[in-house]
């Protein structure tokens, strides 16, 4: 039972999140690897495949709210989808172990970006 | 319909988010995009949330809002959705490629996914009343100690 529930509810929680645009994904990255403990590439790829249903049942509210920047969406999905193809290649030949240690880094530079940036 | 459009603009343009990410903006300083140079841009943005998404399995839009924002010089409501439907499709790729080589079972992502599915419904609706730079703050410190952990 709780194998299951609370794995949903970290995922409805890092849903709205995601939904926002606000990094729910990132969040639940944390919470799978640090919290559940769960080995580095299992959770990402489980955090992948998790956002496929939690984006795609934001989109239409934001579409229909017109915040969609169409423009935009061509040339950073077609770079996007290189850069993500080839990148998954190289993560999934890589040790866990340092897959790790660089989401570690990763994960503070953001951070620290996001405390640190100015608000007006 | 109207009003909506009005109401639009009115947070979107009181709304300024600054990530210390992609600093350099040139709108920022009064000057004007060619079309040239906006396209190269959100080929860049798009490159890089490629590759923290493939790479590390998320965080596509933790690099990607920053760089609409910052980068693109876009409005920072339409940068957060705009990013989930950049990312979307970056995340069926890297998925498919990480089911192809192994370490993924889908029973274990199964509640996660309708967990994600329910979240992200409901975010996508209640996404216009939200406090965008409350939720920045709070996202930023659990990075940070995440982080810190992963990498002792």
């Amino acid at each position: 039972m709780r194998e299951f529930f609370l794995p949903l509810l970290a995922g409805a929680l890092a849903g709205i999140l995601s939904g926002f645009g606000v990094g729910g994904g990132t969040l639940l990255l944390v919470y799978l690897t640090v919290f559940a403990g769960l080995d580095q590439r299992l959770a990402q790829g489980i955090n992948l495949l998790y956002f496929l249903p939690a984006g795609l049942l934001a989109l239409p509210a934001h579409w229909k709210n017109g915040y969609v920047e169409k423009r935009a969406l061509l040339p950073a999905v077609s770079a996007g989808l290189v850069c993500a193809g080839l990148a998954a290649w190289a993560a999934t030949s890589l040790e866990v172990r340092l897959l790790r240690r660089l989401f570690g880094g990763f994960l503070t530079v953001i951070g620290i970006s996001e405390l640190l940036g100015k608000r007006k | 319909m109207e009003s909506a459009r009005r109401d639009t603009q009115a947070v979107l343009s009181k709304e300024r988010y600054k990530p210390l990410l992609f600093p350099y903006n040139k709108q920022e300083k009064g000057g004007v995009y060619t079309k040239r140079e906006g396209k190269a841009r959100y080929l860049l943005a798009g490159a890089a949330a490629g590759l923290a998404n493939g790479f590390f399995g998320g965080g596509g839009g933790s690099i990607l809002v920053p760089a609409l924002t910052r980068l693109c010089g876009m409005e920072t409501r339409r940068a957060f959705a705009t990013s989930v439907a950049v990312i979307l499709p970056l995340c069926a790729l890297s998925a498919g490629l990480y089911l192809l080589r192994g370490g993924l079972e889908l029973s274990a992502a199964l509640p996660y996914l309708l967990g994600g599915a329910l979240g992200g419904w409901l975010g996508g609706r209640l996404f216009r009343g939200v406090r965008l730079s409350w939720l920045r703050r709070g996202f930023g410190l659990l990075l940070v100690y995440g982080g810190v952990r992963c990498i002792l």
